[in-house]
């Protein structure tokens, strides 16, 4: 399978006062087209920190960030804009949607970036929109959705691009337990649908295990890998016999 | 990022605060305006200078007089042991045939007179222009009247059309300016005698003895009967640059005051150290017309090589042109300061905007939007600020304008015609293009402050 992150000796060094923080403390991993992969730690143990030098908004002290072969560690601010805006999406904690457009035109932002004309861009937000099951709130403003919903629209705006990797910092810090397993369960379906590459960060074990790897960090540093891999597809064969098994019964 | 996508941005964010918006606009508005009138003012001066100008002889004139002269600064007592008095002559004529760009050169030559007619009696300065004189000079007469004949053997004039007003009562009984009555003279039909010999005339008038300064006699001058070949077109209170003249036939009047001061020297011309006359009249001025603007210098320049003294509206053009540089650079200051307030406006607000939009610009960024397209999302918002007080503030300041004109007539300021603050198209241009530049100054670096936010701390800041 291909290489799409390569990590290599990643250190990130915080100089508060007099003291130095070691955010990241050499770290290494490589992820794969297509896989879910969860970081997950407790607070302050670097797992945003690693997050942003992945997505390029942060340099990292040392170390080499590989993605689909682009050192991304040597460009400069308007290259990584580039890069961002060609390969990746973004979803955030708090959404972050803007409060002056609605849903579709949120969906629809990414892509004006690129210089998509305006008609192609909205069918593009409409057909996002359904797939993430808010065909009926697409007029809606932010401020007239749940935090579930507009964490959807969030979602939305980071797939219309088609990105080769989607990160996500906390996407479910701010929704209630049951919110949050439903938008797990829809970034999980889109990522295997479409074959997304998604590095998520939570502090949720629970959360987590949607997750196809889970990296556990503490102390800037990698303790633990998880392969769940194995036990999903076991889970998704499962499921399958089930519903055949129902179709069986009907007839 | 396309440019209608950023168009609608920028206008978006304008639109959502609408109240600041407008009150910034407010700020290039009356910054705007106050520029465009206050330059208004001052080239509506311009324009009136110009047409007073143009009435006064256009600018291709240039009017020649002599040096030592009776026409020049001081008087001709030691003209022959200092410098050699130039004269305007018949030879000076041919001399200023030499010079090239003249298309004609026509001399003038004055002489008082004493018009009398009845109980009123006025001076006048007789003015004699050669045919083409006068085919230069554009007099406008009024119905029926021509020009004097110079084959007619007599004086015949042109009256100017406030000549009237120069006719007072000599019994003390005052003229038009005491009275504020025109005196009851046609000198077109009526019988008005005209004396050119105005010495002797006193001299005969005050003294019962009739005796000159040196004791002999003095004979009473002649009284001539004015033929009026015509009149100056326009009522008396009509003022143009004609209104005060008599004109007549140059060469006529030349043989009529030789034979009148027979032997003795006619006043306003200069004699020889013995008191004695020259043979020859001298003139008072030579208006010579040159073919096109741009040679008027250089034919005054020859003309002053020559000896003689020249002066034309195009100095006084020159002179009054720089002082209205002045005057707008004083007016247009005045207006650039309040416009400069706006400016500092503008900023403010982007500031602000910027502050209010932080995290925005971080999420804008962190999705992929250009640098140079968050830029240029910002100038544009500033520029359209710019654009839209430009715009409105033209309006206003045609407004203004039109109340100006309408309250304050230029007339009574600058005694001429026409409207007293002018904006000409290019002003209207230039200054919404100013607006718009300034805005675009006034942004920039807010603009680039917006370019150089950090998306993380963007984000970050709740
Ligand atoms: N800009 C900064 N300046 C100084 N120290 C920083 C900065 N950013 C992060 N740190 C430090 O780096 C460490 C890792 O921070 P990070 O935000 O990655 O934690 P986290 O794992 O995301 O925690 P949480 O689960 O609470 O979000 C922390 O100790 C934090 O104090
Ligand atoms: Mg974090």
């Amino acid at each position: 399978m291909k290489k799409v992150i390569e990590v290599n000796g990643l250190y990130k060094f915080y100089r508060v006062g007099d003291s130095v923080v070691r955010a990241l403390n050499g770290v290494d991993f490589t992820i794969h087209e297509g896989e879910f992969c969860a970081i997950v730690g407790t607070s302050g143990s670097g797992k945003s920190t690693l997050l942003n030098m992945l997505a390029g908004l942060e340099k990292p002290t040392r170390g080499e960030i590989i993605i689909s072969g682009c050192h991304i560690e040597k460009m400069k601010e308007n290259e990584l804009v580039k890069f961002r805006r060609e390969r990746v999406g973004f979803i955030f904690q708090s959404f972050h949607l803007l409060g002056t457009m609605n849903a579709l035109e949120n969906v629809a932002l990414p892509l004006s970036f690129r210089g998509v004309p305006k008609s192609i861009r909205l069918k593009k937000a409409d057909q996002m929109l359904n797939l993430v099951n808010l065909s009926k709130h697409k007029k809606h403003f932010p401020n007239q959705m749940s935090g579930g919903q507009q964490q959807r629209v969030g979602v939305a705006r980071a797939l219309v691009v088609d990105p080769d990797i989607i990160f996500a910092d906390e996407p479910t810090g701010n929704l209630d337990s049951h919110t949050s397993e439903e938008v797990m369960h829809l970034m999980q379906k889109v990522v295997r649908e479409q074959k997304k590459t998604l590095v998520m960060v939570t502090h949720d074990e629970h959360l987590a295990s949607y997750a196809d790897r889970i990296f556990h960090i503490m102390d800037g540093k990698i303790v633990r890998i998880e392969d769940n891999r194995e036990i999903h597809k076991e889970e998704q064969q499962e499921k399958k016999k089930e519903s055949e098994e129902k179709d069986h019964e009907k007839e | 990022m396309n440019l209608i996508d950023l168009l609608r941005m920028s206008s978006a964010n304008l639109k959502r605060r609408k109240l600041r918006t407008f009150l910034t606009v407010l700020g290039v508005i009356i910054g705007t305006a106050s520029i465009v009138v206050m330059i208004s003012l001052g080239l509506g001066m311009q324009e009136a200078m110009y047409a007073q100008v143009e009435e006064y002889g256009g600018l291709t004139s240039i009017d020649v007089t002599g040096m030592n002269s009776y026409g020049g600064g001081y008087y001709f007592e030691d003209s022959e042991q200092s410098d050699p008095a130039k004269y305007l002559t018949d030879d000076t004529l041919e001399e200023l045939k030499g010079i090239s760009h003249i298309e004609a050169a026509v001399p003038r030559l004055t002489a008082e007179a004493l018009l009398l007619k009845g109980k009123y009696q006025g001076w006048v300065t007789l003015i004699g222009l050669t045919p083409e004189g006068f085919a230069r000079e554009k007099i406008e007469l009024a119905e029926g009247s021509s020009l004097p004949d110079p084959k007619a053997g007599e004086l015949q004039m042109v009256f100017g059309n406030g000549i009237i007003t120069n006719m007072y009562d000599k019994n003390g009984g005052g003229g038009y300016w005491e009275t504020g009555e025109y005196p009851d003279i046609d000198f077109m039909n009526d019988t008005v005698f005209y004396i050119l010999d105005t010495d002797a005339y006193y001299q005969t008038q005050g003294n019962s003895g009739m005796m000159g300064e040196n004791g002999e006699q003095v004979k009473p001058p002649k009284k001539h009967i004015v033929s009026a070949s015509g009149m100056v077109d326009g009522t008396p209170d009509d003022y143009n640059m004609h209104y005060y003249d008599v004109y007549c036939d140059l060469e006529t009047l030349k043989t009529m005051l030789k034979k009148e001061f027979r032997g003795k020297v006619i006043p306003g011309q200069p004699s020889t150290s013995s008191g004695k006359p020259y043979n020859y009249l001298v003139y008072s001025s030579v208006k010579v017309y040159v073919d096109e603007l741009d040679n008027v210098d250089g034919v005054q320049e020859a003309i002053r090589a020559l000896g003689y003294n020249t002066s034309s509206n195009i100095e006084y053009m020159e002179s009054m042109k720089s002082q209205f540089a002045i005057i707008q650079a004083v007016l247009g200051g005045i207006g650039a300061v309040s416009l400069f307030v706006a400016a500092i406006g503008i900023a403010n607000t982007m500031m602000m905007s910027i502050y209010e939009r932080t995290k925005e610009i971080g999420v804008i960024k962190v999705l992929g939007c250009d640098l140079k397209n968050i830029k240029q999302m910002f100038l544009m918002e500033a520029a359209f600020i710019g654009l839209l007080g430009g715009v409105i503030g033209n309006v206003l300041s045609y407004l203004i304008s039109f109340v100006i004109n309408r309250i304050v007539s230029a007339e009574a300021i600058l005694g001429v015609d026409g409207s007293i603050s002018y904006i000409p198209p290019w002003l209207a241009l230039a200054s919404m293009g100013f607006a718009v530049l300034v805005g675009m100054a006034a942004g920039y670096f807010p603009a680039l402050r917006a370019m150089r936010l950090s998306p993380l701390a963007a984000i970050r800041n709740e």
